[in-house]
């Protein structure tokens, strides 16, 4: 509660030697050039494995767009003062979400490889036709590119209107009627825009995740998702705030005090990750219903095995024990630590969704289906053994260089900082206590 | 403090009666003050302890007749009980196929209406929202209140209720335990830890609020009463010191139980194999369900209490109007989840699943479906508007049907899942038989216990209160230099 002066930033763009500036091209380079790669060899031999690598790749990177976009939202429904100085972040990082629709184009080319109900026929699968569609035969995808439009309408919707009122009102510092019409109006967008966001994140998680594995079945799976794209979110927004300071930004404005909050929320978003994560296992392990057991059978054998009991060590007990104390959050040193190693957890988490499906044998096969449940669902799959192909590490350079390349790109266009916005005093003022 | 903080107060009458629920537009710039009225600390403290204060045989009418209303339900309920251990469970409607009913609803019920306290305090504490101050207190006594009738539901639910001591792993000569796998095993520990770390945080907080009822003391007993109760509390730099570290120490233990509580009520049911009980989505499910209720349950208790004990200028209706938008919030999170549960049953291609869910839709029991629906999804949504979320008397309404709606969640849950199990032969339709008087009971035995917190205990969290006012400022009354932004951070939604 201390009256120190605070000083409005002046370094709020990117500085022409920055490596900022450079960063489109560099990043958009080598981004392509993974893509590209990645897409070659969903042609050549192992294309099956390129368009699962594809896949988790994508889902990765996209759950950091995501996270920014319900992170702003929710800083405008709760009208939160500490954030304004990082705001300017998430929302470029969630503008970066119209670069996803293009991106999804490949999973389309490989639909019939990547979801087995594409191509598979059960009663149970076709119990779900309802609701996936692709009748065997025709191989239609209509129902999956229909729902892919809505969800990706509403991100991109949302994201644009919310970056572009944003910045302009970087232009009405002095207007202050004006401007606060301005957070008014992102406020009563953000309200609705969480409802959307909540519904459309949790069915796309249903749709390109879970779908994976066709017979197998969660409610919490969409929570699941949202979870760990808030922990690579926020260590994203830890680590690009570093950044930005690094290459002469925002130097005096985003402080200890700002830093210490994000540390929080990587914290609290690996527990709430973890209670999450805890509950979907123990409740399937608990009732050990084979409908349900599939989904973590498979992924105990073939060395996943060891990455599975590796996961509550490496993405909860770990980082919890190192986030819980205030000073690595003070640090900066520290918090790029837990940063950079949340983030590679969360990956290893999707990797651990999406890679045991590649070439998994799923129940079987179209014309041996007997009808009862109970038979269709007890054939279950066998994942490959755990390895690394070369398409995954293509697929998440190529991603990553490609988001990194529309991010930078973004940041360059306008402030860095939401300068407009009226309560940037009380954030840089902030203060924990 | 300064200019940040007062930038949104227009002039507001002077009637304190009026001046609470006058509905200001939301701040952008800076934030709204707390307090209305430019109260001193001092009239912040006349404010509060009034009712405390009031001489026994001049406690008001209205407060001895609800008091008497409540004790009479209560005496009711003790009555009730004692037929309860002489006949035993027989009494209820409990049979093949619903072997669980009422008991276990009322006590889901209960625990979760007390979580709202434990988020009040906790959460919103680790979250810096301020204006949890006005509130919390309140809400916290209801979490004890809540969780001593949902222990009550428990205990008296075990037919052989001389033997709930066995529900403690104690050792004995015939090496019986309990059985450790069992969530209801859990929920003993879960619930027991609950309560204590409730009451304790509740304690704390009421220390200096005690101490300031014995300062102002003029009677022995209420010397000796109030004396006792504060702990030979000073004011010191030292207690202080102490009394914050302790107080954030036991919100940060206080934040994983709110979740640990309910996410093992949740287990109870989901751990397992039944269709409609048995879905992940549960433990946070339920989590956001108890604090929608426990949200519901302040609304109820809040809205008439404020304007009966003159608290406006403390609780004032931007205060009910934040919890309206909690209540909407977590109103959609259960609808989400009923929608997830729905969806997923349909998505699976399980046709037990599916059953179960068209039976609570359709089945016999759709009405109490759709009363959950209609209170639960349904009727929050009308706090969207401005107009509406600030109006206190459909506040009220609301709160109320959110309560109805609540306790039908878990009539559904449990009771729909139940009559209609797999073996078609076994369906039957249940009728509760006399767990009227249990419900009704714990009512009364709630309000006993809340009404005489109203009369004895500080109802605001006085020294918190103060603490987001202007003058809690160091700065305060100080000329501000210009040209400079001046670091406000105290007070604001």
């Amino acid at each position: 509660m201390s009256s120190k002066v605070i000083e409005r930033p002046t370094d709020i763009t990117v500085p022409a030697t920055s490596l900022w500036a450079k960063l489109p091209v560099i990043a958009g380079g080598v981004g392509a050039l993974g893509t590209l790669a990645t897409i070659g060899m969903m042609f050549g031999e192992h294309k099956e494995r390129a368009f699962f690598s594809y896949l988790f790749a994508y889902m990765t990177v996209l759950s950091v767009a995501l996270g920014s976009l319900i992170f702003v939202l929710i800083q405008h429904v709760a009208r939160a003062g500490w954030s304004a100085v990082v705001r300017r972040i998430a929302e470029n990082s969630a503008a970066t979400l119209p670069l996803f629709v293009l991106l999804f184009l490949p999973i389309l080319l490989g639909f019939g490889h990547l979801y087995p109900w594409s191509h598979e026929s059960d009663k149970i699968l076709e119990a779900k036709r309802w609701w996936l569609g692709a009748d065997l035969g025709n191989h239609s995808m209509a129902k999956f590119v229909l729902r892919a439009a809505i969800f990706f309408a509403v991100w991109v919707g949302l994201s644009y209107v919310l970056r572009k009122r944003s910045t302009a009102q970087d232009a009405l510092v002095e207007d202050k009627e004006k401007r606060n019409t301005v957070t008014l109006s992102l406020w009563s967008l953000s309200a609705g825009g969480i409802f959307l966001y909540a519904l459309s994140q949790s069915f796309a998680a249903v749709d390109w995740l879970m779908s994976l594995q066709p017979h197998w079945y969660s409610t919490i799976f969409g929570v699941y998702y949202f979870a760990g794209s808030m922990v690579g979110f926020y260590s994203f927004l830890a680590l690009a705030a570093m950044a930005l300071q690094k290459g002469g930004m925002l130097k005096t404005a985003i402080t200890t005090e700002h830093f210490h909050d994000i540390g929080k929320f990587m914290f609290g978003h690996t527990v709430f990750w973890a209670y999450i994560t805890f509950s979907q296992f123990m409740l399937i392990w608990y009732a050990n219903i084979p409908e349900e057991t599939e989904y973590f059978m498979v992924r105990m054998e073939g060395g996943w095995d060891k990455l599975s009991l590796a996961m509550p060590l490496i993405h909860f007990f770990i980082p919890f024990l190192f986030l819980v104390s205030r000073h690595v959050k003070r640090s900066r040193v520290g918090l790029a630590i837990g940063a950079i190693w949340l983030i590679t957890v969360h990956t290893l988490d999707i990797f651990w969704i999406v890679i045991p499906n590649a070439g998994a044998h799923h129940g079987p096969p179209a014309g041996a289906a007997h009808g009862a449940a109970g038979e269709a669902v007890a054939a279950v799959g066998h994942a490959p053994h755990l390895s690394v192909a070369l398409t995954d590490v293509t697929a998440f350079i190529g991603i990553v260089g490609l988001f990194l390349a529309a991010f930078a790109f973004l940041m360059k266009k306008n402030a860095v900082v939401c300068i407009g916005d009226p309560r940037l005093d009380e954030s840089l003022a902030h203060e924990n206590f | 403090m300064g200019a940040i903080a007062t930038s949104n107060n227009p002039t507001l009458p002077q009637d304190p009666n009026v001046r609470g629920d006058v509905i200001l537009p939301d701040p952008v710039e800076g934030r709204e003050l707390l307090v209305r009225g430019n109260l001193t600390f001092h009239q912040v403290t006349e404010m509060v302890v009034a009712v405390n204060e009031a001489p026994l045989l001049k406690t008001p009418a209205p407060f001895v007749f609800g008091l008497l209303l409540a004790a009479s339900l209560m005496a009711m309920f003790v009555g009730y009980v004692m037929w309860l251990f002489w006949e035993g469970p027989g009494v209820w409607g409990n049979n093949n196929p619903v072997g669980w009913a009422w008991d276990i609803v009322n006590f889901v019920f209960w625990v979760g209406i007390g979580h709202a306290g434990t988020l009040i305090s906790a959460i919103l504490y680790l979250f810096r929202q301020k204006w949890r101050t006005s509130v919390n207190r309140y809400a916290e006594a209801m979490t004890i209140f809540a969780v001593v009738c949902a222990g009550s539901c428990v205990v008296l639910h075990t037919g052989r209720i001389w033997l709930d001591y066995w529900l403690f792993p104690i050792p004995n000569q015939m090496g019986l335990w309990v059985n450790f796998r069992s969530p209801l095993e859990w929920d003993v520990f879960a619930v027991n830890t609950y309560f204590t770390v409730s009451l304790l945080f509740w304690y704390t907080g009421l220390v200096p609020d005690f101490a300031t009822l014995r300062d102002r003391a003029k009677t022995r007993w209420r010397l000796l009463f109030y004396g006792t109760l504060s702990l030979g509390w000073r004011g010191s730099m030292r207690h202080w010191v102490t009394y914050e570290k302790a107080y954030q120490l036991l919100a940060a233990f206080s934040m994983p139980l709110v979740l640990s509580v309910h996410t093992i009520v949740s287990f109870d049911f989901a751990v397992s194999q039944l269709a409609g009980w048995h879905t992940t989505i549960f433990p946070p499910y339920f989590v956001a369900g108890a604090v929608f209720g426990g949200f519901a349950m302040v609304q109820n208790l809040i809205i008439p209490a404020r304007a009966w004990l003159g608290l406006k200028d403390l609780v004032t209706v931007r205060h009910i109007e934040n919890m309206n938008k909690i209540i909407l919030l977590t109103g959609s999170l259960v609808g989400y989840a009923y929608g997830m549960e729905f969806f997923v049953a349909a998505y699976s291609g399980n046709e037990y699943e599916g059953f179960t869910f068209i039976n609570r839709a359709f089945g016999p029991y759709w009405w109490s479906y759709w009363i959950m629906i209609g209170c639960n999804v349904a009727a929050p949504q009308l706090f969207w508007f401005k107009k509406l979320r600030t109006n206190l008397t459909l506040s009220w309404i609301v709160a109320a049907f959110v309560n109805v709606g609540m306790w039908f969640e878990r009539f559904v849950i449990t009771i729909t899942s139940l009559h209609r199990d797999s073996l078609v032969s076994s369906w039957d339709y249940f009728v509760p038989q006399t767990e009227w008087f249990f419900l009704i009971g714990t009512f009364g035995l709630f309000f006993t216990l809340f009404l005489l917190f109203i009369r004895f205990f500080p109802v605001i969290a006085i020294a918190e209160v103060k603490s987001v006012m202007p003058e809690a400022d160091p700065h305060f009354g100080e000329d501000h230099g210009h040209g400079h932004h001046d670091a406000a951070t105290a007070g604001g939604h």
